[in-house]
């Protein structure tokens, strides 16, 4: 029972809004606690219709006092104390190591990563960019850079029959269906290229080898 | 592996069992219909038993094909001789089917840029079909100089006809609210950025109020019971609208469509194996002879069977053209001509029935 | 049986990746560059290699008795002196006939995955069978009567009473046979010893011609090579037009696809020509025909399925104009624009694939045994 009622007190706001049990009179929902006593109608919301979020947070609030008011003032205050004692500890910051670089420089960094990742869009629209020869770009086959998978490699690459990076496959295609030249490993193009795969896939946990 | 006798003793088997259910005159309906499509269909075998589906016919029209070539996004030769020989691809295959279909429907993006040169080089390949050609517009034929070039070559974007007891309905799907009288775009600024698919900054395409008046009023002469199959080239539902799989109003467009008994849409721009059904509409889509889109992160259609990722060392993989076969009750099955792969054959039953029958091959043997 | 063909593969690279040890020496020697994990992963448990046995296959390998008027054995077609092929367009077996294959080698055929031009077979073994009954090969009328020639004989009834314990039944014959086929393994060729590191090993002309193999000229995609292809072959069917020189290969290739079973169209005249596809009755495979492993391929001369092409550089303008169009075309095959010079290169590349030393296909173990 208590750790219902702590589980209650912690996430019972925002479920109260998610538990509305629309009724069957027009133009009025109620809505009820998961204790399934504390009940409280809403005038002028129709069944099926969604609260706009701050309205939502309102109803969770005063339904939490419905629910407060019933059991009592001892037990809700109880109940605080034992919610707050189970709160784990938040967790200790990472220490973020001194570094003699400011936030201004970090937002240069991020101008300059932006231009690359936005060089890279470019050439990724535009073969020519790549030196390809028939007019076909890497968006034909990849829009919005899907199907790269750049999380997967290093990999076996069935196309040049051995474990490769994935620069190495960017220059794969622009060998093959963009007819161009490979370009050399340092080339700017081909960098800035790596660099928007790599950002349109943000987030992907990082699976090299994987088919 | 079937043994071609036992395949043989299994068709028997299914022929008698639903010959059983019949009437007499249903009976003697079937016989005919079944020897008038063992002759129209190239694929069967003299000694094959036809199923009996073919008595509930409504109508009394015998079947017939149609073929389709579709997004060949052709460049000038000089510069891009792929997509040159891919289209010359698709048009022997039609030549080569046997017996020849009734028209070839071209479903869109005939051009990549929709520059003169390429539409040109366009129609001149076309004219080597040997069957009537429909024409259908799509985006990347259009945006350069709004159709200029198209209507001088091929006549209306917009029309209808009737064949065989259908009627067919050609649309120009791709009408986008105006994008670049403001930034003051040039032609070709207009042509590239259409030519984005994911273009993060597109405009999702529409058939429009006016087009959709025109639809209503073309389809009031019809009769409910009557056939009517759609070209668009945008697919009239919703797939995903960041590459534009997407048509604004769909639900528009589709209500116009719904009163009608057997209404099938047959679009373009996909670039992939695509099936639907919505009432019953029913969906399908075309391939390119350029190159495959891949699938859409979210929106697929349930009843899709997907194809599987293409091999991008074989530049025919994903692509090719199809057949459309149309049976006397107007419903339609679907023929994918997938090249480097088997083909596939989507039926008005699999849709009709949700997917429960009848399901489209799978591709069993993956290209890489 | 084909997921289980890529479980059996995935555990064989598994092994070689974990690199287990094997107790002792592999039962016949091999030339240095062969893989010999590899090797003893593709020997069948069931028929294992030992010395006798190949001295045994090599008898019946050489042996024409085994063939309808006595004149043909497998070294008519598969002959030593020609790298294991026979110098024709297509073989000809017993009283002259003319098939419609050009003959493989079976040099390193151990390594393929699938074996006839069109992969019907999948084992050594079950290869052999085949053209001891052909009737425009060795023409015997039936196993039973190649097992009536070979119990006939003294000296076979001994070496098979002692190695498998029984008068000698055709699966006996094959086995011994496809044993010998699987000693009979070449390497340590000039690319061999360049790959070891030995960089003076290839010409320049040739070295040049192994960067364009894995770039330019696209031959890496179906004739790799490395750990687990050492062989220079994929393991799978491919149609590059072939067929269409000197025939309408169109018309079949099209009635085929109309035609759910291919046997109908037994009697066509072209029917060879639709290659893999008798075999799957998969549309895409119409006109495929199995990639060939190319060491040795200098000594192999005429080329492709029907011998059509003549000498290697034939070869080159063969791909390097992108084959022949047809509606099954693989959709990889197109026109490369090598230069002379690359063309070149790629023929130099080839010829530095001969085996030698040990690896040599014309070494004494492979030659007919002494009378």
């Amino acid at each position: 029972m208590r750790t219902l009622a702590t589980k209650s007190l912690a996430i019972g706001a925002a479920l109260a809004a998610a538990l509305a049990i629309p009724a069957v009179r027009a133009a009025e929902t109620t809505v009820s606690l998961c204790d399934g006593e504390s009940v409280m109608s809403i005038p002028g919301l129709k069944p099926g219709q969604v609260l706009p979020p701050d309205e939502a947070r309102r109803v969770a609030v005063d339904m939490m006092q419905l629910w407060r008011k019933s059991q009592g003032e001892t037990r809700w205050a109880a109940w605080t104390k034992e919610a707050e004692a189970a709160r784990p500890e938040p967790a200790a910051a990472e220490e973020k190591q001194p570094t003699k670089f400011t936030a201004r420089d970090q937002m240069l960094w991020k101008l300059e990563e932006k231009k690359w990742v936005e060089d890279g869009y470019k050439a990724f629209h535009n073969s020519k960019a790549l030196g390809g020869t028939i007019g076909i770009s890497c968006d034909m086959c990849h829009p919005d850079a899907t199907n790269t998978h750049p999380e997967t490699y290093p990999k076996f690459q069935t196309q040049l029959k051995k474990v490769a990076l994935l620069r190495d496959q960017i220059n794969w295609c622009i060998e093959n269906p963009l007819k161009g030249k490979p370009l050399p490993d340092g080339d700017p193009a081909l960098r800035a290229v790596e660099a928007y795969i790599l950002s349109a896939r943000k987030g992907v946990a990082l699976e090299p080898g994987k088919h | 592996m079937k043994d071609r006798y036992d395949k043989y003793l299994e068709d028997r088997e299914k022929y008698f069992d639903r010959v059983v259910r019949l009437g007499r005159r249903d009976f003697v309906k079937a016989a005919g219909a079944a020897a008038a499509a063992a002759i129209a269909s190239s694929r069967l075998l003299p000694h094959s038993f036809q199923p009996v589906d073919v008595v509930n016919a409504a109508a009394p029209e015998r079947s017939f094909r149609f073929a389709y070539v579709s997004d060949s996004h052709l460049y000038e030769r000089t510069l891009n001789e792929r997509f040159v020989r891919a289209i010359l691809k698709a048009v022997d295959d039609v030549n080569a089917l046997t017996p020849p279909p009734d028209f070839v429907l071209y479903g869109g993006d005939l051009a990549q840029l929709g520059q003169p040169a390429e539409l040109g080089e366009g129609a001149e390949i076309l004219k080597a079909l040997k069957p009537k050609v429909r024409m259908m517009v799509g985006e990347h034929d259009w945006y350069l100089d709004m159709g200029e070039q198209w209507r001088t070559l091929f006549g209306k974007d917009v029309y209808s006809f009737d064949h065989k007891g259908v009627h067919f309905v050609v649309l120009n799907s791709v009408i986008v609210e105006d994008y670049w009288t403001g930034p003051k775009l040039t032609p070709m600024e207009r042509m590239q950025a259409m030519a984005q698919l994911d273009n993060p900054n597109g405009r999702p395409f529409t058939v429009g109020d006016a087009q959709r008046d025109w639809l209503a009023s073309d389809l009031a002469k019809v009769k409910p019971e009557t056939p009517v199959i759609v070209f668009s080239h945008s697919p009239l539902y919703k797939i995903y609208k960041a590459w534009n799989f997407w048509t604004d109003d769909a639900e528009q467009v589709q209500k116009i469509l719904s009163p009608f008994k057997t209404m099938t849409v047959i679009h373009g721009h996909t670039h992939q194996m695509l099936s639907n059904r919505i009432g019953n509409i029913h969906f399908h889509g075309m391939l390119s002879t350029a190159w495959p889109w891949p699938y859409a992160p979210q929106g697929l259609p349930k009843l899709t069977v997907r194809m599987n990722r293409s091999d991008p060392f074989d530049e025919l993989d994903g692509c090719g053209d199809g057949t459309v076969d149309v049976f006397g009750n107007g419903r339609v099955d679907k023929q994918y001509n997938s090249w480097s792969r088997n083909p596939v054959r989507v039926s008005a039953a699999y849709l009709e029935s949700d997917g429960a029958t009848d399901p489209p091959a799978r591709e069993s043997d993956v290209n890489y | 049986m084909r997921f289980n063909r890529v479980l059996v593969w995935a555990a064989a690279l598994a092994v070689l990746a974990a690199g287990l040890a094997r107790a002792g020496a592999p039962p016949v020697a091999l030339p240095k560059s062969v893989p010999a994990d590899l090797w003893e992963l593709l020997i069948p448990p069931d028929n294992p290699v030992t010395p006798d046995k190949v001295a045994l296959g090599r008898q019946l390998y050489f042996d024409k008795r085994i063939s309808g008027d006595g004149t043909v054995s497998c070294a008519t077609c598969h002959d030593p002196a020609k790298g294991f092929s026979d110098g024709k367009k297509v073989s000809e077996g017993v009283g002259g006939k003319k098939g419609t294959r050009n003959a493989p080698t079976i040099l390193n055929a151990v390594f393929n995955e699938f074996q006839f031009w069109d992969g019907r077979a999948s084992t050594l073994e079950e290869q052999a069978k085949g053209p001891m009954i052909n009737p425009v090969e060795m023409g015997m009328a039936s196993h039973d009567a190649v097992v009536q020639v070979v119990r006939a004989d003294a000296g076979y009834r001994a070496e098979f009473q002692k190695l498998f314990g029984r008068e000698a039944t055709i699966e006996d014959i094959v086995a011994a046979i496809a044993t010998f086929e699987r000693a009979a393994l070449t390497g340590e060729s000039p690319f061999d010893r360049f790959v070891a590191s030995d960089k003076s090993a290839l010409s320049a002309s040739a070295q040049r011609g192994w960067e364009l193999w894995n770039g330019k000229a696209r031959c890496n995609t179906c004739h790799p090579f490395g750990e687990a292809t050492p062989n220079f072959s994929d393991n799978k069917f491919h149609n590059i037009g072939v067929s269409v020189q000197g025939r309408d290969f169109a018309a079949i290739a099209r009635r085929a696809s109309e035609t759910p079973d291919p046997q109908q169209l037994a009697f066509h005249p072209d029917f060879t020509e639709l290659g893999r596809y008798v075999a799957t009755r998969q549309p895409k495979d119409i006109g495929a025909f199995k990639t060939p492993g190319l060491r040795d391929v200098a000594l192999t001369a005429p080329y492709m399925h029907d011998g059509s092409q003549s000498t290697l550089p034939d070869v080159v303008s063969f791909y390097d104009k992108g084959g022949e169009a047809n509606p099954y075309l693989d959709g990889g095959i197109v026109p490369l624009k090598l230069t002379e010079q690359e063309k070149q290169d790629l023929v130099a590349f080839m010829e530095s694939l001969t085996g030698e030393g040990a690896g040599s296909p014309t070494r004494a173990d492979l030659q007919p045994p002494k009378p």
